[in-house]
């Protein structure tokens, strides 16, 4: 095991290089690209055995990964943002497939207005497409969660792709020390890809993915891949288990920080749950009982383990990095949803929306939160979703509009 | 044609491989193509299909291959072959798949695909030289959903999006010489009722590596509005008439291997099709027959100067 | 609320008849709803379509599981289990059959309780997809049976819904419809709108719990070749190609060859056989027969080919 300083793609590289990929295709879009680079090195120069075709779309990419994910090879691509929308009939078709391979994402805020910097629409935008999703929070995670990633969607239980999902910038192009494990230890807990029933051969016809007529045998392939992401809740436990046997990091499908005597938590995913964990030790210093629940595995969604961990809270702020026009953040939908109908005394729920297209949460920002979190559970009632934006902020954007003399346009001036 | 196994008419098979009972229409010209085709190509082949009217070539639990299929989507059935082709190559290298459990990649699209949504995959597949066979079977519009016109859909023509009364006002795309352009290892028109001629050619791109595309006119019943039975008589007229010339790109040449001695008048071909009727009822449209006339003329003009 | 099912094959107008009774019934005043059932089915496969008319709002959506009135265009139709045709017909729903035989015989050949109502079937007729009039006759005779559409709302509706097909054929459709309307006013009204499933004493289906089951099993992968001969594409046909083999003259198998759906096998002499279980009738076999020794039969007038016998 060596101890190196990785940023978040460099991280997934190594990730994808320890579990012996055989099949990388590929095409480049911002902040993923650097993944892509760094494997095609190690393939020039005889460091990695795969192949790498890059293709003509994310489109394509996607579909030449199921076609070689069921042709009986391990595959592994990446893509960002709007690569993950244009690659979305894929991402649904291959899913349906049964074809186990894994995608990483390094989100990125959605056009329009395009931008560089991260959100979560993009993946959230994947969330019925009926891949898994793991959200990496570090660089290490990025690295340990494709070796869970693999695990999962070969595993006969489950055969279902895997996204693993990472933030752009702040992990994608941030270094951190990461732990890159030996390939032998590797090898142990990620045995070559058995590839089953899977694969195209003279003498063995096959017809995959073949159309159905009718609700009642269409409900029944859908239902079935339902109850294979199901299974996958499971499946990773037992892997995670066996990941920390052989590398001594334990992962949960919820990772929770101080909070069983938390009366307040905040629920949020990704890295920039970290900053949560900085607000919730800064809190408590301040002798307030907070604490954070943070899905590492978004689906299948793991409603039963954050009912045990919010049961007889008072108060959940949950922090949305995404925002479905119209109605709000989507986890906490998700949430909402999970405790809903429950026997135990339900905790408040407050929606806040932050950290849309890379704006920063700041550490105020938290213990705004709490407080308006806090009051709500004390009065009952919880305040509408809140995007939190300062005087500051707003005072730049109107600058900017008198450049962009927008006063022009409401005047209907040509 | 020496270095042909296919001689004369006797030397084409005469027990067939895709199986009997898919739900394409009766009189299906695209099915008729593809039959004749599997024949040539046999059960060493994985299909990889995209949305069109042969996505209902296999319906769960039916297919009619004998061999493998793999259904995709619209935009991608060539980048669906990248990958199965790469995984294959892959299995090859590692010892996990021998030389006999090899199989021929084969796209097959509808002119929807072909001509449009997924041209730039399958641009992409040509410039990265995967090695498959593609076959379109053009039928002169999105068929599968009704007939509305597509880029494959001739001038004149009425579909479904283009009822006025001088039918689709485009012009139908030169897709051969699209794809010729990006030199790849093999070229050629087809059509069903030309069977001779598509056993030489589909023998051809079988026996070469890289990418070699086939397309097929599908003279299509339902969407062209004639009488099943006339399936293989219109795809002969189209020969006749210098509508569909039977052609092949090879060595960096364009060969016609068919030249009509004496071209019939478009007119035999477009009178047996009811999306052409308006161009003879109520009254004869004469200036549209001859400008469509005028382009076949033209096209076999330009090709003997 | 009235509940029709019209059972026919694709070409042969049963989305048409859907849409006339539809706007004869809205003319009449009811609410309505009409659709025809889309699949991959194709010209010559059986298709339905349905009518629902009530003097109130219709919540009912979807296929119609329990008719008032089912009209069957084409009677090669009843046997073929694919059609469907008697689904959730009891002794309340009358069935019309566009046929040759008198009703009693089809009672007793269905053994159904309910009424049966023959609309006789043209004897000049060759293909039964080339008569474009079996829609609207359809159409009349629903209107006819329910008995609250009047010959005016129905001559509207006709005439609404074929005008895009020109004036001429309009005429040459609303004479048969009016005869079928005619001849059959000794059955006006027998149809009865019907009662709904109630919610109290209902037959509860045989629920299951759905269990997982591996990936190997539950993906849409057929492990198989071939499983598509199991589909009996030979009930589309209407007409029969049928060799003379004392004019085939064992060509290069131009009839196998040019057949789209390679129903025609050729054997080791070189002669032709049609696979009657697959052979959707297309008919390109005998229009491209060098010797003209491919003869087209009516399907009704040929006896049950010997591969039909055999498979079903």
């Amino acid at each position: 095991m060596t101890r190196m300083l990785l940023t978040g793609n460099g991280a997934a590289a190594w990730g994808a290089r320890l579990a012996g990929i055989e099949y990388l295709p590929a095409f480049p879009i911002t902040p993923q690209t650097e993944i892509i680079e760094t494997i095609a090195k190690w393939i020039d120069f005889g460091e990695l055995d795969c192949r790498m075709t890059t293709l003509d779309s994310e489109h394509s990419m996607i579909t030449a990964a199921g076609g070689a994910a069921v042709t009986g090879v391990r595959v592994f691509t990446a893509t960002s943002s709007q690569g993950l929308l244009y690659a979305m009939e894929m991402l649904y078709t291959t899913a349906g497939w049964r074809a186990p391979f894994v995608l990483v994402n390094v989100s990125r805020g959605l056009a329009s207005p395009i931008t560089l910097e991260p959100d979560h629409n993009d993946i959230l935008a994947a969330r019925d497409s009926g891949f898994l999703q793991l959200h990496c929070a570090t660089c290490q995670e990025v690295l340990d969660g494709i070796l869970l990633a693999y695990r999962m969607a070969e595993d006969g239980r489950v055969r279902l792709p895997v996204i693993v999902n990472l933030d752009g910038f702040y992990l994608s192009f941030t270094r951190e020390p990461v732990e890159v494990p030996a390939a032998a230890a590797v090898a142990r807990f990620l045995p070559p890809f058995d590839a089953q029933n899977l694969g195209f051969r003279a003498g063995a016809p096959l017809s995959e993915a073949v159309a159905v007529l009718g609700g009642s045998p269409y409900s029944y392939f859908r239902y079935q891949h339902h109850l294979a992401a199901l299974n996958a809740e499971a499946v990773f436990e037992e892997s995670a288990v066996a990941f920390a046997r052989c590398f001594g990091r334990s992962y949960q499908a919820v990772e929770a920080y101080r909070c069983d005597d938390a009366e307040l938590v905040f629920v949020m995913l990704g890295s920039f749950a970290t900053k949560a964990k900085a607000a919730v030790d800064c809190l408590r210093e301040a002798g307030q009982a907070v604490g954070l629940l943070r899905p590492l595995l978004l689906r299948p969604f793991p409603a039963a383990a954050l009912r045990r961990a919010l049961a007889g809270k008072q108060g959940v702020a949950v922090i949305d990095q995404n925002l479905s026009p119209g109605k709000g953040g989507v986890l906490y939908t998700e949430l909402a949803s999970a405790l809903y109908g429950q026997a135990d005394s339900n905790p408040m729920l407050v929606s806040f929306i932050g950290g849309l297209g890379g704006r920063d949460i700041s550490a105020e920002e938290f213990y705004e939160m709490a407080a308006v979190t806090r009051r709500a559970a004390a009065e009952g009632q919880a305040p509408e979703p809140r995007l939190l934006y300062a005087e500051a902020e707003l005072c730049e954007i109107k600058k900017w509009q008198a450049i962009a003399q927008v006063q022009r346009a409401k005047e209907g001036q040509p | 044609m020496s270095e042909t196994r296919f001689q004369t008419m006797k030397d084409l098979p005469s027990c067939h491989l895709l199986g009997t009972g898919t739900a394409l229409c009766a009189g299906c010209g695209g099915l008729e193509a593809l039959h004749e085709i599997y024949d040539i190509l046999g059960e060493k082949t994985v299909v990889v299909n995209a949305a069109g009217c042969m996505t209902l070539l296999a319906v769960y639990p039916f297919t009619p291959f004998r061999g493998s299929w793999l259904y995709t989507a619209m935009a991608s059935a060539p980048a669906g072959a990248q990958g199965v082709r790469d995984a294959l190559d892959i299995l090859l290298a590692k010892g996990r798949l021998t030389a006999e459990e090899d199989l021929q990649t084969v796209v097959l699209t509808g002119d929807g695909a072909a001509y449009g949504m997924g041209l730039s995959a399958t641009s992409g597949a040509i410039e990265r030289g995967l090695d498959f066979l593609y076959l379109c079977y053009d039928n002169e519009g999105y068929g599968n959903t009704g007939q509305q016109y597509s880029g494959a859909t001739p001038h004149g023509a009425r579909t479904a999006t283009s009822k006025g009364p001088c039918g689709y006002p485009g012009y139908k795309k030169d897709l051969f010489a699209i794809w010729a352009a990006h030199r790849p290892a093999y070229v050629a028109t087809v059509v069903g009722a030309e069977p001779l001629d598509l056993a030489r050619k589909i023998e051809q791109a079988k026996n070469r590596q890289g990418p070699r595309l086939i397309l097929s006119l599908a003279p299509c019943p339902t969407g062209w509005d004639f009488d099943p039975s006339e399936t293989a008589q219109i795809g002969r007229l189209a020969v006749q008439t210098g509508v569909w010339p039977l052609k092949e790109y090879r060595d960096g040449q364009v060969v016609h291997t068919k030249v009509p001695q004496k071209r019939l008048p478009v007119e035999d071909y477009l009178k047996r099709q009811g999306r052409f009727a308006h161009l003879f009822q109520p009254q004869r449209n004469e200036a549209l027959l001859q400008e469509i006339q005028a382009r076949i003329d033209a096209y076999w003009d330009n090709l003997q100067s | 609320m009235y509940r029709i099912r019209f059972h026919g094959r694709g070409g042969q107008g049963m989305k048409t008849a859907s849409r006339i009774l539809g706007t004869a019934f809205f003319n009449e005043g009811f609410e309505v709803q009409d659709a025809p059932r889309y699949g991959a089915e194709r010209r010559g496969a059986p298709i339905f379509a349905y009518v629902r008319a009530a003097r109130r709002a219709i919540y009912e959506r979807g296929v119609i599981r329990h008719p008032d009135l089912v009209i069957v265009a084409d009677e090669t139709l009843v046997a073929m289990p694919a059609a469907a045709v008697l689904q959730g017909v009891d002794a309340h729903c009358v069935v019309l059959i566009h046929s040759r035989e008198p009703a009693p015989v089809w009672q007793h050949r269905l053994n159904l309780a309910g009424p049966v109502v023959i609309l006789p079937l043209a004897e000049e007729r060759e293909d039964r997809l080339a008569l474009r009039q079996i829609g609207t006759a359809c159409a009349a005779a629903a209107a006819r049976l329910v008995g609250v559409v009047a010959w005016t709302a129905l001559e509207q509706a006709l005439r609404d819904e074929l005008a895009a097909l020109g004036d001429a054929l309009v005429e040459a459709n609303l004479g048969p419809a009016r005869r079928v309307y005619d001849f059959l006013s000794p059955q006006q009204g027998c149809v009865a709108p019907g009662p709904v499933v109630a919610a109290e004493g209902y037959v509860r289906p045989d629920w299951v719990e759905l269990a997982f089951e591996d990936a190997r099993v539950s993906a849409p992968a057929i492990h198989a070749a071939l499983t598509s001969e199991q589909v009996q594409t030979g009930q589309w046909r209407t007409l029969r190609p049928v060799i003379d083999c004392a004019r085939c003259k064992g060509c290069w198998w131009v009839c196998s060859t040019f057949c789209p759906d390679g129903a025609i096998q050729v054997d080791e002499s070189g002669r032709p056989r049609i696979d009657y279980a697959h052979c959707k009738g297309c008919m390109v076999c005998a229009a491209q027969c060098p010797h003209h020794a491919i003869e087209a039969i009516p399907e009704q007038d040929a006896p049950p080919a010997e591969d039909e016998r055999g498979a079903k």
